[in-house]
């Protein structure tokens, strides 16, 4: 048969098995199981679709529902069947002659046409569409106009604009998240200036109390803490790095673009400012121990999370739900989860480091990359830098003077025989010891000394002619110390060492290993014994020598096996310790020659000499490098400095199973997103983070313009237009008004990403200045308020509320930035985590009452005050705050040590403000509720106060409702 | 600013506000708790007998948990073959993710094994008190998990995931049923006296469910067990008539402002919250004051004795909540660290009798005064771990952490009592068959309290949560 006959009969068999499938198969799911299995339903049951080839193909909780020609292992026949008891669907038995119809199907090898219809429907979603700016449904402010196009359809009218005293607190407590001072209540509800509004928008956008409110929202979303959070819950006392960075970005108005780039990869796009904002990356929780015990499976759930935090907080995107097989309602394959995964394949959670001073910053990079190039004999690099080395040799002068010390003592530890020797040297023969010490004392003639030199001598007597004793003629000095001896002390003075060189030093046996103070470690010659050495180590600091001053030497040769010395002489010089030092033979040699007749090579080896030690001098003298908590490919933990030298492979697992990997996941994005480029071409680990940097920022991003005016809107007006900030998927919220969020959106894409023109554009509309009231009539056509006829009354979040007590009693410390402040006394644990006691905190404490973004949150244990107030579970994702009410949280309100401390705060201020009790509850009022007290309340609280004291009637009004909750 | 609540729930919940005080039999904090649920409101009904799905058997349970990891085959999962491969080397060559120590010789079990109760299950020397009451019990005996590690295994028992972040079994049986009184909290964790388990709170968070479904942790030993339940003594200006007549005017606060603003449910919820704060005030120090007890009672759970004080106090403070009205309480035994916990890596004969010793003479009284007050009719006990030991020896005498089989067993309402389900292979180191999972324990608790499993869910970035996650199959095989 030939080949063409073979493609007809194909095609023919395939148009008749749609055919089929269309007449009586299709039909028949749709009658019988579209009502619980279908997306036009909105039911999944058991995580079962049958609107979809892919739907039953990949099956719900039970796994597939359909086994192509296998009739008797088909899940859904068995249903259908219902034959199990634990298993039959629909409700009502279907009739024999459709059971037979599925069976068929089934037989046939369940042919379905339909798989690639439901994928073109996934991408036809208001979130995924390109973002254009729709036009404006009338004049005015064109937010008002795209509300009141909502309104009119249902004939509902706007509320008036809220009072003076509601408009003001709001704008406070929104922009800034404080109370307004009483001053500006009163000054702002007098001004007849129409801008008067406007002004006070405006000014509460500059300052930088603003930064500090947006930012809470912020690490809200992304999960910031400052512990761990996990089995072991352990501080990370630099994470605050971050925190100020988000404040600082905000207060900045940093475009909104720059914010990811910068978040996702700093290192890349801005290498020369600091990697604060890859706290970004180290937000969430930290598993110590599973990293430690079970590594393979926390890399992967600790990639998850990020991969998580990243698309929800940039792209309102659950990918995460493509982890074990596609997404089930959104167009993410399990490739774009996998491809997200291999952009974080090569990165670890830890500390990294980094010069809060750009000038050291430039510094440090300068001299680093000097001594890379004198390690690696760079020459163009080194020869570049050639007046550095020309300096060091003209300092150098003409060859130091040493003048030998002059022994009277020299003792052996461990029985060897040591003698003196004509030149001044000493010799150690007789008994061989494994380790010895040698002990030398004498006097010098110098009246100052500025090193000591150490010389190792070969002799014809020792193993290999030496100079050690050891049977391959090595020696390992483990520590040299000396003391000085001034005539009339009783003690000697112990001499400091700022740097040790040798002229050759045994690979991993540095000479700078014998002033490290750690006595398992060495200088050493191998292999190059039968030869003499020397070693020169300069003093801190120039030392006089007192005439009749004793210098004792103490030689530490402790590594056994009889690595001792066999032959040395000290000696001294007062030449200046940058030019008193050991040189290599190699670097003697090039010395010698006149420098006009170096040739490039050996001036590459002078100036490789040279520029080591000078760039090792500049790098020692800069100041001690600051650190963030973030992720790099070499972070710093618990473990160590995790260094990963390339991205780990990332393979796409089927069902998320690491025990099942398939193909290796290239790294990108989503593919759904037209024209962006799915995939990146990139191999190195900080170019995969920066590609999906400029994924996410593109200007055709359509879902991170809307992400972000949607979050805008929705810290404005307590709800978002769309009301599930993180997820724009099918399983998300529809926006109340698409228009006005796609307006909102293109706006802010056209005026650069700026924040703050969002903010001053939202705020003026009239649908924000809109008074709370209810409106039984309005209630009654749209009760939850979705279309904006009334402001969203709301509570006081966590942060809100106790910044608000503190601003009330008086005591609310402005301080801003810098490391968390404690709310608990901290005591040692069992183990790693630490047990924390809130109740005991001495609320006058220093730092004690400034705001709350400047907490220490520790994740794994809540404040309980803040968490009765529904500060968020820092182990989640938190892009909108929860509001419960519950008896435990108005015991905490009435009865925490923080609200009663506050009250008698605030009870001692209002003291003073009045001298009768009715005066000072009229002051209460006015600091409270920007109000006075009507007479019943004055009498009330009067008599309360008169009764209990002040702080009685100061713990009502923090309590009270209309202290809590904005109108 | 923030707002959180679904749409219909809230038209929903005013209704019911509206209807003033005739609530009918619904705990007032109860009625707090409604707020932001879909269509599918979860009520108890009372054709179920307070279940949402179908008939409850169980209205309140007490989980006793044994931090840690318990060894399996030196209480409960008698294995004699570990006798006869004694010193042989039959494990893993190589370490397994998530143990501690290499992997050692086969080590039998220290204690000597006896067969008890009509039932004949196996019980070690080191539970001399609970081997009385297996005849009560239901066994799983092939438990199994994901993990081996202390803080993902926890969360997995308690939470149905390895991962921070998810509502523990705790607080979504308090989202689904509520409290059963408005006098305390509906779910009540009581920690050891020690110190916090592994993942410290993690273990009783709400995860995304509203914050007040939270385990609310009580130190059973302190003066003042509930938190802020009173202000600190020092301050006078809000103790005793203070705190009284300042709660009586802020009422009357919230009341006009409440009038000045109708309609505003949330204003509403406050006030009814303040007046169940003021109702937890009376009653809550009665529930907690164990003095109330007769000594015969407080001498049976162990009081008096060191070994077994602080477990005891727990255990008799958990059976007067639950009959005082809360829904859920975890008694926890042990907490994290290198001691005084279930986590014998060093020495299995002289680390595990000290810690069983403190809480089988407590759990042996608590069965028996619950099934004398006739609560056993409607309440669960549970006494589960976060994974079994391995039957090879880490270093020579302790056991390393082996998710591979551990045991579980429930008792009370509902439950099948004598038996025994699943089998764990004839080391006792992985599950041989009948395997359950965390999944299958929860589902099979839910199923007793007459929630469908699968039908109590919350809709968290994109997915409706269950418990269960996509798994979970009730073990009817236990039940009564």
């Amino acid at each position: 048969m030939s080949s063409r006959w073979l493609l007809l009969m194909l095609v023919l068999t395939r148009s008749a098995s749609a055919e089929f499938f269309n007449e009586k198969i299709a039909p028949l799911l749709e009658a019988r199981c579209y009502k619980c299995h279908s997306h036009q339903s909105g039911k999944m049951k058991g995580g079962l679709t049958l609107d979809s080839r892919s739907g039953w193909a990949e099956g719900g909780e039970s796994g597939p529902a359909v086994l192509p020609g296998n009739v008797e292992k088909s899940l859904l026949i068995r249903a259908i069947r219902h034959g199990d008891p634990d298993l039959k669907m629909p409700k009502e038995k279907l009739p024999p002659e459709e059971v037979a119809l599925l069976e068929e199907w089934v037989r046939r090898g369940a042919p379905d046409p339909r798989g690639a219809v439901a994928v073109e429907k996934k991408t036809d979603w208001w979130s995924l569409k390109p973002l254009t700016r729709p036009p404006v449904p009338g004049s005015g402010h064109p937010v008002d106009a795209f509300i009141a196009a909502k309104l009119q359809e249902k004939n509902i009218a706007r509320s008036p604009e809220a009072g003076r005293n509601a408009l003001i607190r709001r704008l406070y407590f929104d922009l800034q998240g404080l109370p307004p001072p009483p001053a500006e209540v009163e000054a702002f509800a007098r001004s007849n200036d129409p801008e008067a509004y406007p002004k006070l928008v405006d000014q509460l956008l500059a300052s930088p109390r603003y930064g500090e409110r947006w930012a809470r929202h912020w690490l809200d979303v992304i999960h910031f803490a400052d512990t761990h959070g996990f089995e072991h819950d352990v501080f990370r006392p630099n994470a605050w790095r971050y925190r100020d960075y988000v404040i600082s970005s905000f207060n900045r108005d940093t475009p909104w673009p720059r914010f990811i780039r910068e978040q996702l990869a700093t290192d890349t796009f801005f290498p020369d400012e600091s990697p604060v904002a890859l706290g970004f990356l180290g937000a969430g929780p930290y598993d110590m121990s599973a990293a430690g015990t079970a590594p393979k499976a926390f890399e992967y759930m600790d990639r998850d999370d990020l991969v998580t935090q990243t698309m929800a907080a940039f792209v309102s995107t659950t990918a995460n739900c493509a982890r074990c097989h596609a997404h089930k309602f959104d167009p993410i394959t399990q490739e774009d989860y996998f491809a997200l995964q291999a952009v974080f394949a090569g990165i670890g959670k830890g500390d990294i480091p980094f010069d809060e001073d750009p000038v050291v910053a430039t510094a440090r990079k300068r001299w680093n990359t000097l001594l890379a190039a004198a390690n690696t004999a760079a020459s163009a690099l080194l020869l570049s830098e050639q007046p550095l080395v020309t300096q060091w040799e003209t300092d150098r002068g003409g060859a130091v003077v040493w003048e030998p010390l002059e022994a009277d003592v020299f003792l052996s530890s461990n029985g060897a025989v040591l003698t003196r020797q004509p030149d001044a040297s000493i010799l150690s023969n007789g008994p061989r010891p494994e380790i010895e010490t040698c002990t030398i004392s004498g006097t010098g003639k110098l009246p100052e000394i500025t090193a000591l030199r150490l010389d190792v001598l070969a002799d014809d007597s020792l193993p290999m002619k030496g100079p050690g004793r050891a049977d391959n003629g090595n020696l390992h000095l483990s520590e040299f110390e000396a003391a000085l001896f001034e005539p009339g002390a009783t003690e000697p003075r112990k001499l400091k060492f700022s740097r040790a060189s040798a002229d050759f030093d045994q690979t991993d046996w540095g000479i700078a290993r014998a002033l490290d103070g750690d006595l398992k470690t060495a200088w050493g010659i191998h292999p190059r014994v039968g030869e003499s050495h020397h070693a020169v180590f300069e003093l801190e600091q120039k030392t006089v020598l007192k005439l009749g001053s004793k210098l004792v030497v103490v030689l530490k040769q402790l590594h056994g096996a009889s690595h001792i010395i066999g032959r040395f002489r000290l000696s001294m010089t007062s030449s200046p310790g940058n030019v008193a030092t050991a040189l290599p033979s190699t670097v003697e040699q090039v010395l010698a020659i006149p420098s006009n007749q170096r040739t490039l090579e050996q001036q590459t080896v002078l100036a490789a000499f040279v520029l080591k030690r000078r760039a090792e001098e500049e790098l020692a003298r800069l100041p001690v490098r600051a650190k963030v908590y973030a992720a790099s490919s070499a972070a710093e933990n618990e473990r160590g400095v995790i260094t990963l030298l390339e991205p780990r492979v990332i393979r796409v697992l089927t069902r998320g199973d690491l025990d099942k990997p398939e193909a290796e996941a290239t790294p990108g994005a989503l593919s759904a997103i037209t024209p962006l480029k799915a995939r990146f071409e990139v191999k190195n680990e900080a170019g995969r983070r920066a590609a999906l940097a400029d994924w996410l920022a593109d200007p055709q991003n359509p879902l991170m313009w809307r992400s972000i005016a949607n979050r805008v809107w929705q810290f404005h007006f307590g709800r978002g237009l769309c009301d599930t900030p993180s997820d724009f998927g099918h399983m998300g919220g529809i926006p109340s008004h698409p228009e006005l969020l796609d307006w909102l959106a293109a706006e802010l894409r056209e005026n650069g990403g700026s924040l703050k023109a969002l903010h001053r554009l939202i705020c003026t509309s009239a649908a924000y200045r809109q008074a709370s009231a209810e409106n039984p009539g309005a209630s009654a056509i749209d009760p939850d308020n979705r279309l904006l006829w009334k402001m969203n009354r709301s509570r006081l979040d966590a942060d809100e509320l106790r910044d608000a007590v503190l601003s009330t009693s008086g005591r609310l410390d402005l301080t801003t930035g810098g490391p968390g402040i404690s709310h608990f006394k901290s005591s040692p644990g069992p183990q790693a985590t630490p047990s924390l006691d809130y109740s005991v905190f001495d609320w006058d404490s220093p730092g004690a009452s400034r705001r709350s973004i400047y907490r220490v949150v520790w994740r794994g244990i809540a404040d309980p005050f803040m968490e009765t107030l529904d500060f968020p579970d820092a182990a989640l994702l938190a892009p909108v705050r929860g509001f419960s009410v519950s008896p435990l949280q108005a015991l905490a309100l009435l009865n925490n040590e923080f609200v009663l401390r506050q009250s008698e705060h605030f009870a001692a201020r209002i003291e003073k403000l009045g001298s009768c009790t009715g005066d000072r509850i009229r002051a209460a009022f006015r600091l409270a509720y920007f109000r006075e007290p009507d007479p019943g309340e004055l009498a009330d609280f009067t008599k309360l106060a008169d009764q209990y004291t002040l702080s009685a009637a100061c713990r009502v009004l923090f309590n009270s409702n209309e202290f809590l909750f904005l109108n | 600013m923030n707002l959180h609540c679904a749409s219909s729930a809230r038209s929903r919940r005013d209704f019911l506000w509206n209807l003033g005080g005739g609530l009918g039999g619904i705990a007032l904090a109860q009625l707090l708790g409604r707020e932001s649920l879909g269509d599918e409101a979860f009520l108890p009904r009372p054709e179920f007998n307070g279940g949402l799905h179908h008939p409850a058997k169980v209205k309140r349970i007490i989980q006793l948990f044994m931090n840690g990891g318990a060894s399996p085959m030196d209480t409960f999962d008698y294995k004699p073959e570990l006798a006869r491969l004694h010193g042989q080397m039959l494990g893993p060559k190589e370490k397994p993710e998530g143990q501690t120590g290499a992997v050692g010789a086969v080590m039998k079990s220290p204690f000597e094994f006896q067969q008890h109760g009509q039932s004949g299950r196996w019980v070690s020397s080191v539970f001399p008190h609970q081997a009385k009451c297996v005849d009560e019990m239901a066994f799983l005996m092939a438990m199994t998990t994901k993990t081996n590690v202390h803080g993902p295994g926890s969360y997995m028992m308690n939470t149905g995931f390895i991962l921070p972040g998810f509502p523990c079994m705790g607080a979504w049986i308090s989202y689904a049923l509520g409290s059963l009184s408005d006098n305390l909290p509906a779910f009540i964790v009581l920690p050891d006296a020690r110190g916090l388990p592994y993942n410290q709170k993690g273990n009783f968070g709400p995860g995304f469910l509203p914050a007040r479904h939270q385990g609310t942790l009580i130190n059973a030993a302190s003066s003042q067990p509930v938190p802020n339940l009173f202000a600190d003594a020092r301050h006078l200006f809000a103790t005793g008539d203070a705190d009284r007549d300042s709660l009586v005017l802020l009422q009357k606060l919230n009341r006009a402002d409440a009038t000045a603003h109708p309609g505003e449910s949330n204003l509403e919820a406050r006030i009814a919250s303040c007046e169940l704060a003021a109702k937890m005030q009376l009653s809550a120090p009665e529930a907690f004051d164990l003095s109330r007890e007769t000594d015969a009672t407080r001498t049976g759970y162990g009081l008096g004795n060191k070994v077994t004080e602080d477990f005891g106090r727990r255990c008799l403070l958990a059976r007067r909540l639950i009959e005082r009205g809360t829904r859920v309480v975890q008694v926890w035994s042990g907490p994290q660290g290198a001691a005084n916990n279930w986590d014998n890596h060093g020495n299995i004969q002289t680390e595990l009798p000290l810690i069983a010793a403190s809480v089988d003479q407590p759990i042996a009284a608590l069965l028996a005064d619950l099934k004398a007050r006739g609560l056993m009719d409607d309440t669960l006990v549970v006494w589960t771990t976060e994974f079994g030991r391995t039957p090879f020896a880490q270093g020579s005498l302790g056991r390393d952490h082996n998710g591979g089989t551990f045991v579980t067993w429930l008792a009370g309402a509902g439950i099948k009592a004598g038996v025994a389900h699943g089998r764990s292979d004839d080391l006792g180191f992985q599950t041989a068959e009948g395997k359950t999972f965390c999944y299958d324990l929860h589902a099979t608790i839910l199923h007793l309290l007459g929630i469908d499993h699968t039908r109590l869910t919350f809709r968290n970035a994109g997915i409706d949560r269950r418990l269960t996650d996509v798994h979970g199959k009730v073990v009817s095989e236990i039940l009564g």
